[in-house]
């Protein structure tokens, strides 16, 4: 059976997008094809991290768990690891 | 708010090579004598001093117009006034004036029309031309070097109709180029019953643009005079309601709700959590659009029922910006800004719904989020699109 794609939520909330997330949508320059060919990217909005406190912008969801201070490198490593599962 | 609008606009193009024009359009609305007039005068010649020609001729016939004068005296009097070319030892141009008057509820539009030796205006009502009576005045000035004709008519105007005023540099267009003897009268009325039947809500502005474009295509894209085309057209006003911020109580989102379903006209929503309470309200899906944003500027979101989803602040910020600066909209990035300015250029009257509930703490506290900075934006919004654009604006808060 085919692997299901891993799927990721990038949050474009005020908060997120003018904290990194806005660096994050340029991601078909800085992920690497074959990462990005299992992955399913999406723009979501806020998360309601940022209102909740603790944890940094921008936050983003991959499989459903939540991250946050995701930088390009982070997002990179999250990623690939994700993909490897 | 009205429910009739007066939409009037006008598009032109120099004589190629020309920095200045010798066509000179003037339109003046003066909404406590209810009241608009539109002249569009064509100096001879072309260049400073068709210009100066022009100007004049068009300045006085716009004063003499709000004055108790008949306008066939008044236009003794422009045309007395002139200076007189050395060359040619003649002083001459020519001038459409449009005097347009309304009761206070926008019904009962009259037209006073006085032409003098521009191309004969044209009426349509729908894509349908329009025949009327002129009457003609000879004015026997002493010193005239030529026969000098008035036409004066008097008519109303109802909604869906048009009047086109423009210079000769539209109706000789393409003359000995693409066409023996220019686009003529003919041309440009088939042309305009063409692009209203395609497009039956063109607006002024586009309608005239799409004239002049047409002239100057006709000549080459090389313009052999100054082309310039003016279009009044009585039309419903166009509606565009924003909404921004959720409602101070939970119980106001129904109410929001029911605004935003009976709101006859286009709906932008700007604001992530207003925008999930909608969604939440008519059951729809929020889809975040990634093909357009920038980096000031967080993408648009797509939902049925709402032509424009935006982020809220840094998005509203940006659309104020550009309409205080008056920025050209093709100078914009795609994003979602860019759009947004788009509708509101496209509106006579913009309403604007603000809700004032408090947004919770955010993290950042840099990142102004609040009720304040809301309505303050939102006042600078109103004062850029009334005195910038003339849109008429309102504004509610829940
Ligand atoms: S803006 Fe991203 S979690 Fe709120």
């Amino acid at each position: 059976m085919k692997k299901p794609k891993v799927k990721v939520r990038i949050c474009l909330g005020t908060a997120c997008f003018v904290q990194g997330g806005a660096d994050l949508l340029l991601y078909n320059d800085f992920l690497e094809p074959e990462v990005l060919a299992d992955c399913e990217i999406e723009g979501c909005s806020c998360l309601e991290q940022c209102k909740v406190g603790g944890g940094q912008a921008p936050f983003v969801e991959i499989n459903g768990k939540i991250y946050d201070g995701v930088t390009q490198d982070v997002f990179c490593k999250l990623l690939k690891e994700a993909v490897k599962e | 708010m009205n429910n009739i609008f007066i939409d009037v606009d006008y598009a032109q193009i120099y004589k190629h090579g020309q920095k200045i024009g010798g066509d000179v359009f003037l339109l003046s609305r003066n909404p406590e004598n209810n009241q608009i007039v539109a002249t569009l005068s064509d100096g001879l010649g072309s260049g400073v001093k068709a210009n100066v020609l022009a100007s004049l001729t068009a300045h006085m016939a716009h004063k003499l117009s709000f004055s108790p004068i008949s306008l066939e005296h008044s236009a003794e009097i422009i045309m007395d006034t002139l200076p007189v070319c050395k060359e040619r030892k003649i002083s001459y141009s020519t001038f459409t004036i449009a005097d347009i008057h309304y009761n206070d509820d926008m019904e009962n539009i009259a037209v006073n029309l006085i032409e003098y030796d521009n191309p004969a205006s044209l009426r349509f009502s729908g894509a349908e031309d329009i025949k009327w009576d002129r009457t003609r005045t000879e004015l026997k000035r002493e010193g005239a070097f030529k026969k000098e004709t008035i036409a004066q008519s008097s008519f109303k105007m109802d909604i869906g109709e048009r009047l086109v005023m423009f210079s000769d540099g539209v109706t000789q267009s393409g003359l000995g180029k693409s066409l023996p003897l220019g686009w003529r009268l003919d041309g440009v009325r088939k042309f305009i019953k063409e692009e209203i039947s395609a497009n039956p809500d063109i607006s002024s502005r586009e309608l005239s643009r799409a004239i002049v474009q047409k002239a100057c295509a006709l000549d080459g894209f090389s313009s052999k005079d100054d082309i310039t085309c003016v279009v009044v057209y009585i039309r419903r006003p166009r509606r565009t309601l924003i909404v921004t911020g959720p409602p101070f109580t939970k119980e106001a989102d129904e109410i929001l709700g029911e605004k935003i379903r009976n709101f006859n006209g286009k709906k932008i929503v700007s604001g992530g959590t207003t925008a999930q309470i909608v969604a939440r309200l008519f059951g729809k899906k929020l889809k975040v659009d990634l093909s357009c944003w920038s980096p000031d500027v967080p993408p648009a979101s797509k939902m049925e029922g709402i032509d424009l989803v935006t982020e809220g602040m840094l998005t509203l910020s940006k659309v104020v910006t550009a309409l205080e600066k008056k920025e050209n909209i093709a100078d914009m990035p795609n994003d979602p800004a860019k759009k947004f300015v788009e509708i509101l250029l496209d509106s006579d009257q913009i309403h604007i719904i603000v809700g004032t509930k408090i947004n919770e703490a955010h993290q950042d506290p840099n990142i102004p989020f609040e009720i304040g900075i809301r309505r303050t934006i939102i006042a600078r919004l109103r004062k850029a699109l009334e005195e910038n654009y003339i849109k008429e604006t309102s504004v509610e808060y829940l």
